[in-house]
């Protein structure tokens, strides 16, 4: 992927199985944000393909995605701050309903799931940092996604929040969505993820089970350096 | 249709253009720093008009003269404009990606205005008297210039070079224009982000005042005189390039030559609809126009 | 009482007491002056439609207002098609044109978006000042279009013109309750969620399966066809429009400081707006246009400023807030603000 001169991603292949947790991790800078806005269509890849579900997706609209089931939040979350809880939910769940009271059930539904149905009248805007990111992932489960891309969910929550956001994870996961994340917080990303694929300078170095990446050289010169890489 | 007479009609339209263009001039710089169209943008270049009136009125100074008055009374005038009825906005609308507000503020001011000067000073229109350039003519050959319109040329050439000195060389000038690329930016390196939107404003309007001097010899002044500049500074600044100093003397010449020469060919009331329609098409099609830069705002 | 119960004898009441005014009321001057406010409260409500719900600040609404009120008046006057049957062809023409240029607008920021209504109005009515036809269709340029009356003391149905004013009055009544219902649906609806949602966060919204674009458009269109009503009720009211009463400026800021004044995007905002501003603006008009004129407009511009630095959502929030309070004493419960 090109942002006119500079190569933000060169030849990086990705792919992830239905029901598995994938996760991107790298350095500052390796391209990870890149590759994720590639999928979630934000940007169109300036050469590659992606494929979803047996179909073509490159450069398909975000609001088509979504109906294919490809849902995504937002690193910098974006709740409508102005409505309630509730109504934030219902916005995704009128994703596979036209009936405003069916829509009303899912959201309760998954605001249940995710312990946020005691506060689901309260202004969105009002709401802390881990609440608004347990909802940026509700409103996106309302959507029924197949998959789920998330983007550094846990970036500034504390490490209590850091938990229970793993245990929403794990909720999620159970329900069958196959989910695609990215992360620096390394223990809740090593203790997720099936499978990870670590990037630098957007090229793949490592991939395979958190282990065994833990291990790779390349890994750990990548991000921390080459007097690192002891025995 | 003889050829000297479409020469005549060129300059004609390239002088009037530049005038229009000065007066689209503070509406560019203002946007260009706060990020907002001032819908009373023409209340003010109506207030400018009344304010050289009343002064060549009352102590018959020639107008350009009258110049160095009012350009100051209009920059304090914006100054406190922006301090008392725009600058709460921002603060209150901080994180509010467009604050429309300010628009629906500015169209409010507008309105209070021009019923205001309607209130005061009733609806006559007036004559500059008295007008020591009035019918004023150059000859060369056989085409006639308007004097006045020479020298606003000259005035909107002389402004617009010295603002963009005054934007590139001095330490005012450089907060500015840092504050307009990046405002928390600015602001983290000690530009007091408030004092230079009112400086801005300030100097936007000022401009809008030497516009009002320039055109006050050669326009009548009534209530609503500020109307259609207003809607032709718009057309302009987006055509030229929101922000844009060349953008908005180029944006004022084709307007102006569109507006010289278009009668030759169809009335002046489809030349008024082919502007509109130039504008529409400007912002469905490329709406940083000319000069602009793509704003992520 | 439960507070669902006092909000629907409230409302009762309010339609009652709206019923039952002209017989209270003989006045046909009163009468005009609450016409022309359900009229008001009608368009704005209209308007909100795209200014409240879409998110985006439309200054060029009258221009609707014109396709209605000059597409029935030129079809009766030259092949005496019912006002009712023009009325809807008007609708039809106007959502037509607001999807021609909705597309291209929406897209833009606010204030291109504004200027883009702005130019489109002021160019409708440029073009229609200065043509007297405009092929088959005879417009009259700035001298405006005449509808003969009936003979006094006649009114036909058929040619929506009455002897008193009574019919006029219930019938905008009805078109505001209408419209005032459709609104309602329309918030608790997909369309309503999706276009509130798309009009805060369009990023947010465009990835949970909202296509922002297409739902402005759909509100642009319905805002049109309704407001064009409105236009052919008025030729009807009025008898004669020009190109400057309802191709202006003017009548497109009105109608956007009232519904801002009174709270964009909500229900109740426009028509508490249109109730407050207009006495305003229509006694300071009779009364003081003589000695101050322009003052009515100078109070409009002045309340807006002024709302807009207090309360930049309009005046509706406050209210609610003291009606629930109220609600609160009479039905002894605790609704709380919002949270």
């Amino acid at each position: 992927m090109d942002f006119g001169g500079l190569r933000a991603i060169d030849s990086l292949s990705l792919s992830i199985d239905e029901g598995q947790i994938l996760g991107l991790i790298g350095p500052n800078g390796a391209g990870k944000s890149t590759a994720f806005n590639c999928v979630a269509g934000v940007y169109r890849p300036t050469s590659g393909e992606i494929w979803f579900d047996g179909a073509n997706i490159t450069g398909a609209k975000p609001w088509d995605l979504c109906r294919a089931g490809l849902a995504r939040t937002f690193q910098i979350v974006k709740p409508f701050a102005s409505k309630t809880v509730l109504y934030n939910v219902m916005v995704g769940a009128f994703a596979r309903t036209d009936k405003t009271d069916e829509a009303e059930a899912i959201a309760l539904d998954i605001l249940k799931s995710l312990h946020l149905d005691h506060k689901k009248d309260f202004k969105s805007g009002a709401l802390t940092i881990a609440d608004r990111k347990r909802l940026e992932i509700a409103r996106a489960m309302a959507t029924k996604p197949k998959l789920l891309l998330l983007d550094e969910v846990m970036a500034g929550l504390r490490p209590t929040e850091v938990d229970e956001m793993i245990d929403v994870f794990r909720t999620v996961r159970d329900s069958g969505v196959t989910i695609f994340v990215i992360e620096h917080i390394m223990r809740a990303i090593m203790a997720l993820s099936d499978e990870l694929v670590v990037i630098q300078f957007g090229r793949k170095i490592s991939e395979g089970k958190p282990e065994a990446v833990a291990k790779d050289e390349n890994v750990i010169k990548a991000y921390l350096g080459d007097e690192y890489v002891a025995s | 249709m003889d050829l000297i007479f479409l020469l005549q009609d060129v300059i004609n339209g390239i002088l009037m253009g530049s005038i229009y263009g000065l007066v689209a001039l503070g509406l560019t710089l203002v946007f260009g720093v706060l990020k907002i169209i001032n819908f009373a943008h023409g209340s003010f270049l109506m207030v400018g008009m009344y304010v050289a009136y009343w002064i060549v009125a009352y102590t018959g100074l020639h107008p350009y003269l009258a110049l160095f008055l009012v350009a100051p009374i209009m920059y304090f005038f914006g100054y406190q404009m922006q301090q008392w009825l725009i600058r709460p906005i921002f603060v209150a609308e901080r994180d509010v990606r467009e604050p429309i507000t300010v628009i629906i503020v500015t169209t409010g001011v507008w309105y209070v205005l021009d019923n205001l000067a309607l209130l005061l000073f009733g609806p006559d229109y007036r004559a500059l008297s008295p007008n020591p350039l009035k019918g004023e003519m150059i000859e060369i050959g056989e085409i006639l210039i308007s004097t006045p319109k020479l020298f606003g040329f000259i005035i909107t050439v002389l402004t617009a070079a010295g603002l963009y000195w005054f934007l590139l060389k001095t330490r005012m000038g450089r907060a500015i224009r840092a504050t307009s690329l990046d405002r928390d930016a600015a602001s983290l390196m000690g530009i007091s982000q408030w004092k230079i939107f009112n400086v801005a404003f300030g100097i936007g309007t000022a401009i809008a005042g030497i516009a009002a001097v320039v055109l006050v010899p050669v326009y009548n002044v009534y209530p609503t005189v500020g109307v259609p500049f207003d809607v032709k500074s718009f057309v302009i600044v987006v055509l030229g390039g929101l922000g844009s100093i060349p953008g908005a003397l180029l944006g004022g010449v084709i307007i102006g030559l569109i507006e010289s020469i278009g009668p030759n060919f169809m009335t002046s009331t489809w030349t008024e609809a082919i502007v509109y329609g130039l504008f529409l098409l400007v912002l469905f099609f490329k709406p940083s126009g000319l000069f602009g830069q793509k704003y992520d705002w | 009482m439960t507070p669902q119960s006092f909000k629907k004898t409230g409302l009762a009441l309010l339609v009652l007491t709206a019923l039952a005014l002209p017989l209270i009321l003989r006045s046909p001057t009163y009468l005009h002056i609450l016409i022309m406010l359900y009229l008001y409260a009608y368009m704005t409500t209209t308007w909100n439609l795209v200014g409240g719900f879409a998110g985006v600040l439309p200054l060029g609404h009258s221009v609707f207002v014109g396709i209605g009120a000059y597409t029935s008046t030129v079809l009766w006057l030259q092949w005496g098609i019912s006002p009712w049957i023009g009325m809807l062809v008007g609708g039809c023409l106007a959502g037509f044109v607001a999807y021609l240029i909705g597309k291209p607008t929406l897209k833009m920021r606010g204030a291109y978006f504004a200027l883009a209504t702005m130019a489109f109005v002021e160019g409708v009515r440029v073009i229609v000042e200065n043509v007297d036809q405009l092929g088959p269709f005879k417009l009259n340029g700035p001298r405006g279009l005449n509808i003969p009356p009936l003979p006094a003391g006649e009114g036909s149905l058929l040619a929506f013109q009455f002897a008193t004013k009574e019919p006029y009055y219930y019938i905008i009544l009805f078109m505001l309750m209408g419209v005032v219902y459709l609104t309602w649906r329309l918030s608790r609806s997909k369309l309503g969620y999706s276009l509130s949602a798309g009009g805060e966060e369009p990023e947010a919204a465009e990835a949970l399966g909202v296509n922002v674009a297409k739902c402005k458009v759909t509100a642009m269109v319905l805002s049109a066809f309704l407001t064009a009503l409105a236009g052919t009720f008025l030729a009807q009211m009025t008898l004669f429009i020009y190109p400057k009463s309802v191709l202006t400026l003017d009548l497109s800021f009105e109608l956007a400081f009232i519904a801002l004044i009174g709270g964009r995007g909500s229900l109740a905002g426009p028509i508490i707006g249109a109730l407050m501003l207009r006495p305003v603006t229509e006694f300071s008009r009779i009364y003081l246009s003589a000695t101050l004129p322009g003052m009515h407009l100078i109070l409009l511009g002045v309340i807006l400023i002024v709302v807009m630095l207090y309360q930049p959502r309009g005046l509706s929030e406050p209210l609610t807030r003291l009606f629930n309070r109220l609600q609160d004493r009479i039905c002894s419960t605790k609704t709380g603000g919002a949270k």
